[in-house]
């Protein structure tokens, strides 16, 4: 029975904001409730789009109407009758709305041509024949069928695969900026790092001169595939620097995970994707650090910032064992995760991957 | 003395020369973004002044039964005694890269086969010389004999 819809409760629901028993009857009603799950995915999006909008500072001129507006309230409040309070404080929520409305249909930054692979992918909700153009602000969807190209400035060029929601973000010289929802790009960039970015529910791919594939679904669990180049996957201060030939999975709400290479033992694989979602992590890190190659201190390198105590102490004799520890880096800077120290380690031991 | 003086000194250029070597990797180990689209990257090891060794390679293979030899352009990165090697010859037939290096009077020489996936790290060789051509047919006929398998 569909009784009760709880539209009012979805957004909280998808934030993880309910107490425990409304979400379990929240989840109850979902299942039993096509409408209401049909809200929920919208509204999933719709916070998902939220998300991966970029901050917009105000126009000057609308913070001088503000002040002003602020300061003839101040010698006015006296005289003014309670209605006349409200009335200011709408214009001001206008005006900051108006500014608002207004920077957004500015162009931010330059448009890029789309073109059509295959089937009918559409920018802006409207289907491209041979070719478009997407600016800041705009969304470019593919269905199953449908595939297309972005040429991003003069940077390089994003593939866009069946399926997939994404936007441009920012579109400037500086900054080349895509979020995406769902799906999957592939990316292949010719520009100094840090030019490119893509937003994702679980962090943002940062361009270190590279081409890759991301893959995501609307809540945040994706992969990162990099095929020539560095890929830094970052969240929260958490960084995976993920190089050609390796892969980095992401999920919501943990950020990207340790990066590994694509031909690593599949043991240790597996053990990476327990020790990952917390599963017996000491047996899995006894795995990881048994079975690893002189390769795979890409991974260990990389777990030595995300163990604590002994076991960072365990990671790094691995690593010593496996490939010499250079000159400068000691394995007390190492404990204490001295960046410096780190930086140099992962510099040296990237002659072996 | 003096003869004491050139004892040391042979001995330290037969060790500086000893320890004149290179190493090899993947682009990324250059931490340059120009280099991504190298083949490898390779960096001098035990040469006081990379700035001022000397550096070059060829690409030594075998196309549809014939002996080639290509002179490949060797790109320096920013950092010194950084290089990397750039696809300079045909996808078909089996190629190893020759590097031949030169620091004061040490020399310097590797062998890196390429394999269909990229360069052979295990399989590649190196030496405080250049290689000889016995060197070169070798590694060129264990390349051969490794695409078969």
């Amino acid at each position: 029975m569909c009784t009760r819809h709880v539209s009012r409760n979805l957004a909280a629901y998808i934030d993880g904001g309910l107490p425990p028993v409304n979400a379990r009857q929240t989840e109850f009603h979902l299942e039993q409730c096509g409408s209401c799950r049909g809200e929920c995915d919208q509204v999933r999006r719709g916070m998902a789009m939220v998300e991966h909008l970029s901050v917009i500072e105000a126009p000057e001129a609308i913070w001088f109407s503000i002040e002003a507006a602020l300061q003839d309230n101040q010698q006015r409040e006296i005289r003014m009758a309670g209605w006349w309070r409200w009335a200011l404080a709408a214009t001001v929520v206008l005006a900051l709305a108006g500014g608002a409305l207004w920077r957004l249909a500015q162009p931010a930054g330059a448009r890029w041509e789309v073109v059509r692979l295959d089937g009918s992918p559409s920018v802006a909700a409207k289907p491209i024949g041979g070719k478009g153009q997407v600016g800041a602000g705009e969304w470019i969807e593919t269905d199953a069928r449908s595939r297309a190209v972005v040429k991003v400035g003069e940077i390089g060029s994003v593939e866009v695969a069946p399926n997939t929601f994404v936007g441009v973000v920012a579109a400037r010289p500086g900054e080349h900026r895509l979020a995406l929802v769902r799906g999957e790009i592939r990316a292949k960039i010719t520009a100094p790092p840090r030019l490119f970015f893509v937003n994702t529910a679980s962090g943002t791919a940062v361009d270190l001169g590279c081409e890759y594939t991301l893959h995501t679904s609307e809540d945040g669990f994706g992969t990162l595939q990099v095929t020539k180049g560095w890929v830094a996957f970052e969240w929260k201060g958490l960084e995976s620097l993920v190089p050609a030939g390796a892969s980095c999975q992401t999920r919501p709400k943990l950020g990207p995970g340790i990066p590994y290479f694509d031909d690593a033992p599949e043991s240790v694989r597996r053990a990476l994707e327990a020790f990952s979602l917390g599963n017996n992590r000491s047996e899995a890190l006894s795995t990881i650090l048994s079975e690893s190659r002189v390769r795979d201190t890409l991974t260990l390198w990389h777990l030595l910032s995300r163990v604590e105590g002994g076991d960072r102490g365990r990671v790094f004799d691995r690593i010593a064992a496996l490939t010499p520890v250079p000159a400068g880096v000691s394995r007390e800077q190492v404990l204490e995760l001295d960046p410096e120290t780190l930086k140099r380690w992962k510099e040296e031991l990237a002659w072996t991957w | 003395m003096l003869r004491l003086a050139m004892v040391v000194s042979v001995v330290a250029a037969t060790v500086l020369a000893e320890g004149f070597t290179f190493t090899i990797g993947n682009p990324v180990a250059s931490q340059d973004f120009r280099a991504k689209g190298a083949a490898f990257v390779f960096r001098t090891e035990g040469c006081a002044d990379p700035a001022k060794s000397q550096i070059s390679a060829t690409a030594e293979g075998l196309l549809k039964g014939e002996r080639k030899s290509l002179t490949l352009q060797v790109m320096a990165m920013p950092k010194p005694g950084i290089y990397a090697v750039f696809l300079g010859w045909p996808a078909e037939g089996d190629w190893i890269v020759n590097l031949k290096g030169t620091c004061a009077e040490a020399k310097a020489g590797a062998l890196v086969p390429i394999g269909p996936k990229g360069f052979i790290r295990e399989a590649s060789k190196f030496f405080h010389r250049p290689a000889t051509d016995a060197e070169i047919e070798t590694s060129l006929k264990a390349l051969r004999q490794r695409g078969k398998k």
